[in-house]
């Protein structure tokens, strides 16, 4: 391969200025990325871009931790509690999307029924289908099921908002983990058969083995899909996340606002982990992880 | 151990018939090759045998007991696929101890077999290891141990020394036939390797594009070939055809050109009775004597002129591509001779070596008087 | 000895379908049924004892009409939605395309980092996200924009950009914020597919001598002539269907209510929104929305050839 390429006359200077264009062009993200991070660590939101606002300090974070909005505040904010919550919603949410999609990706994948091929299309119309014409009316059901105990309905809604946010990454799913269950050979298949496995032990013990990066690959979008949701966590559940956390601290005094960019910069951390450590596997399988 | 009998298996794809009416019957412990060109059908043979397929139309009996709807694991056959499909998460001992583990057999048993069978593929010292760090070779018998430790009834096995190097294969073919025999196994043998087929196989059945064209044993096959599909595939090079008229007088005899060729008697028989103008002619390339001049040729015998057009020394003997007429034939000659391009030969077939064939049919005409 | 194999073969079917089966009739299906129903119901303030077994027709879906029609705040959703979809679409495709094609030009492990940077937007979550254009587009001198406007000279003191400057402020806002999410779709999809182009083709190209413009525009752009159908109607679908990031927007007053809120998002202010809440109302522009994403995306799967991507199993097992 690497020789197919030297043959090519490829010009140095033509690469050069698309890699300062797609530079320029990514300057707002650079910049908006780099200068949230490094406002958490100063005195001074450095978003105007003056250097001379930069005043390095880990207040922020301090405060952060110890629950308070600002040095003289005497509100108290969980933020620990928060990310732990958060951090429920998206294991949550990566588990039972995983579990769903690896079982009927199989099936999609593997077993032939009727109208097998309809229900595929059907499945990718679900991934396109509008959300916000869904969360009326599954909140109208989360209102008529809610159970009367308040300790009850605080779990109930960590299940709920799991669940319900679960449901909408779970079209795309079928279809991404369809697509490595397709890759196994048949043959690695029919061999456990023939062997006398039944469909669920080949599925669990010969297929399931065979599309681990596929797993991986749904886990991770599925993780961070419930972990960067706002919408249904504001609406469903009664704990706060960090999203939530955000979204009702942002008006306060500019002061402050330093102390909420650490809270963004740490709410952004693992989405910026999983990026750097899996940058391959989320480049070749973010077409369908996502909505566009 | 079971016998294995198709009748009227059809398998089709949607408009492709990958196996087509197909009538066999592969005896207790025999080892039966199956051989065939590339898409002729073979795997799909074995796949319907093994129960992953089911035919479109016909049936198929262990012993006799209709098989035809039972599902893949209550057949207990044993098959070796064509790429080995061993599980690759799995080390070469969970390999094969997988279809034990399926039928809940005790873990000390499980062990036991393993090792026997392990044992007698001589792959003991790898059983902590992966495919994916094993050679061709010794995954190849990895996925033969995984299919004998279930003690199958039958044994499929699909081109299993097709990724091997020669002399690897030729070793492992013999021990896989003493393997056979001793288990007792009924087994299918796949491949397109005739050679293979020869040195292995109780019979073999030759298939083409679904069909099966001759089944018999292995010198049969060979010397007398049912039509000349099975001539032309089996062999190396395969059989020559030559195009020839038929001339009927007191004798009958072949017109090849301006040369006539006498027929054995035999031959002689059934042309008077199939009355047939025109045969094809089918000799081997070793059952030639090629002369370099017309002196040799013995009085009473015929011969076939032809023009040398290439010439390959293989070592023990000299094979020469010859021309006559327009048709290209190969021929085998001893290297003790010198031969050029463009040199004119006289080619002396051994009249009870060649063959004849109808061209309508290509059936070979013993073939056509017998039926 | 159990002869009977497909109905065993059913079961194992069913096993396997059933939560998948489950999950979308209880977040699909009966939703969907549901507002359909809420949608001719007076339901609001989610009083769903009083108002749920009132039926009142098509009462909604004419309030919603008459609005439209007299309502200049709700005749505005109707037009920030269309030149919000339009432009963000054609930002959204050309961009990708772009983006995708430079990329394709450029080293492989500089390629990596800038597509990965690009996916980040879609992946951060969604009030980091949001943060991020808050204090870009901050309406005091700590915004990024109002302090290189005022460094450059081209304003005097800063501006609320999206609630000053009307409507193209908060317009191009919701247009830049989305749009930086949405181009990396086109991005990976096309970049994806340049990628398969046999190599071949290219290579016999440049020794004729093309250059990159001619190849592009010669062999690589046609050849992704699928791709590109595919998303753009994919985009716009998702771009119609999406709300997340404006609603922080707008709730933030980053950008104008009035001038920031499209069609979805309008469906969920007036369900959870701040004061009265009407989920009759936002049911029926609901059901709007998914006939409208229904047709479109059933004529997209079909004409674009999804069904010919599933092939059949192998085996009769
Ligand atoms: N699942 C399938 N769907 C459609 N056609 C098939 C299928 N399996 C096999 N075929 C077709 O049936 C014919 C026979 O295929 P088969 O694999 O049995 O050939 P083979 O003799 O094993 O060939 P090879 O030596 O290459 O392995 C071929 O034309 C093939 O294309
Ligand atoms: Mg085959």
């Amino acid at each position: 391969m690497m020789q197919l390429w030297d043959v090519e006359v490829k010009s140095r200077k033509i690469e050069i200025v698309l890699i300062l264009a797609v530079l320029l062009a990514s300057l707002p993200l650079i910049l908006n990325y780099g200068l949230l991070i490094l406002s958490s660590f100063s005195t001074e939101m450095v978003t105007n871009l003056d250097p001379t606002s930069f005043r390095p300090t880990i207040d922020n974070w301090i405060l952060l931790f110890e629950g308070r909005l600002s040095v003289t505040g005497g509100v108290r904010e969980d933020v620990v509690r928060y990310t732990i919550n958060t951090a429920i919603v998206a294991l949550g949410v990566a588990g039972v999307v995983v579990l769903v999609s690896v079982m009927a990706g199989y099936a999609m994948s593997r077993m032939n029924f009727k109208g097998r091929s309809l229900i595929m299309q059907l499945i990718l119309l679900l991934h396109a289908f509008p959300g916000v014409a869904l969360i009326i009316a599954v909140y109208l059901i989360f209102r008529a099921t809610l159970p009367s105990d308040i300790e009850l309905a605080r779990i109930y809604s960590f299940a709920y908002v799991i669940v319900a946010r679960a449901a909408l990454e779970i079209p795309m799913s079928i279809w991404l983990i369809k697509g490595f269950f397709d890759r196994v050979p048949w043959e690695v298949e029919w061999a456990a058969i023939i062997d006398g496995a039944s469909r669920l032990r080949v599925w669990r013990e010969v297929m399931l083995p065979m599309v681990k990066p596929g797993i991986a690959a749904i886990a991770i979008f599925a993780f961070l899909a419930g972990w960067e949701d706002l919408i249904y966590v504001r609406t469903f559940l009664f704990d706060r996340t960090l999203a939530t956390y955000i979204e009702s601290n942002i008006n306060v005094e500019f002061a402050y606002m330093p102390l909420l960019a650490a809270a963004g910069t740490l709410y952004l951390l693992p989405t910026i982990l999983f990026f750097i450590l899996t940058q391959r596997l989320l480049l070749e399988t973010s077409t369908g992880g996502i909505k566009g | 151990m079971v016998s294995v009998r198709l009748e009227k298996v059809t398998k089709k794809f949607g408009k492709v018939v990958a196996v087509n009416n197909v009538d066999l019957e592969i005896e207790e412990g025999e080892f039966m090759a199956l051989l065939g060109p590339s898409g002729s059908g073979k795997s799909t043979l074995l796949y319907l045998i093994a129960g992953i397929y089911k035919p479109t139309s016909g049936k198929i009996f262990f012993d006799d007991h209709d098989v035809t709807n039972l599902p893949p694991r209550e057949r207990n056959v044993g098959l070796v696929f064509q790429n080995y499909a061993l599980y690759p998460h799995m080390k070469v001992y969970d390999n094969i101890a997988f279809p034990l583990k399926i039928k809940k057999v005790p873990k000390e048993e499980i062990r036991r077999k393993v090792f026997e069978v392990a044992k007698l593929l001589r792959i003991e010292h790898l059983l902590d290891r992966y495919p994916g760090q094993l050679s061709g070779g010794q995954q190849q018998r990895v996925a033969i141990a995984r299919a004998l430790v279930k003690e199958p009834q039958v044994l499929l096995l699909d081109e299993p020394l097709s990724n091997l190097d020669a002399l690897l294969r030729v070793s492992v073919r013999s021990e896989l036939k003493r393997l056979q025999k001793n288990l007792g196994i009924t087994a299918i043998y796949v491949t397109h390797d005739q050679a293979e087929a020869m040195a292995l196989a109780d019979r073999i059945a030759i298939i083409n594009e679904g069909v099966i064209q001759q089944v018999d044993l292995p010198e049969v096959v060979y010397n007398r070939p049912k039509n000349m599909f099975v001539g032309g595939f089996i062999g190396n090079p395969p059989m020559n055809f030559v195009e020839a008229g038929v001339e009927y007088n007191e004798t009958v005899k072949l017109i090849v050109g301006e040369d006539s060729v006498w027929l054995p008697q035999e031959y002689i028989e059934i042309l008077r009775k199939l009355k047939l103008q025109k045969v094809v002619l089918g000799f081997r390339p070793e059952d030639v004597l090629v002369l370099k001049d017309e002196s040799q040729v013995e009085p009473g015998s015929s011969v076939i002129r032809g023009e040398i057009f290439t010439v390959e020394p293989m070592g023990r003997e000299v094979l020469l591509t010859i021309m006559i007429g327009e048709t290209m034939v190969k021929v085998y000659a001893p290297p003790t001779q010198y031969y050029s391009m463009g040199d004119k030969v006289f080619l002396q077939i051994n009249p009870a070596k060649l063959r004849l064939f109808d061209p309508d049919t290509t059936i070979a005409l013993e073939y056509l008087v017998k039926t | 000895m159990k002869r009977n194999v497909f109905s065993t073969n059913k079961v194992q079917l069913l096993i396997f379908l059933l939560p998948a089966f489950l999950i979308v009739l209880l977040f699909y299906i009966i939703p969907i049924i549901i507002t359909v129903y809420v949608s001719f119901t007076p339901m609001r303030n989610w009083n769903i004892d009083k108002y749920f077994n009132v039926i009142v027709g098509l009462q909604n879906y004419n309030r919603l009409f008459s609005l439209i029609t007299r309502d200049p705040v709700a005749r505005q959703v109707v037009v920030n939605t269309i030149v919000f979809v339009a432009i963000t679409l054609v930002i959204n495709v050309l961009g990708g395309l772009g983006l995708a094609l430079a990329n394709f030009f450029i080293d492989e492990r500089v390629s990596t980092g800038f597509r990965t940077l690009w996916l980040l937007p879609r992946m951060t979550p969604i009030a980091v996200y949001g943060l991020l254009w808050y204090y870009f587009f901050h309406g005091s001198n700590i915004g990024m924009l109002n302090s290189i406007a005022m460094s450059l000279g081209l304003i005097k003191k800063p501006i609320a950009w999206g609630q000053e400057v009307i409507p193209w402020g908060p317009w191009s806002i919701i247009i830049i914020v989305n749009g930086f999410v949405g181009v990396s779709f086109g991005m990976v999809i096309f970049y994806s597919a340049l990628k398969s182009i046999p190599r071949e083709l290219i290579i016999a190209a440049r020794v004729d001598g093309a250059s990159n413009w001619k190849l592009t525009t010669n062999i690589l752009i046609p050849l992704l002539r699928w791709h590109l159908l595919f998303v753009t109607t994919w985009q716009l679908l998702s771009l119609l269907t999406t709300y997340a990031h404006t609603f922080l927007l707008v709730e933030w007053g980053v950008v104008s209510r009035t001038y920031g809120q499209t069609w979805a998002l309008y469906v969920f202010n007036t369900a959870f929104g701040r004061g009265e809440q009407d989920q009759g109302l936002a049911a029926a522009a609901a059901v709007i929305l998914v006939i409208f994403g229904a047709i479109l995306g059933w004529i997209t799967v079909r004409a674009l050839g999804f069904n010919k991507m599933i092939t059949k199993p192998k085996g009769d097992i």
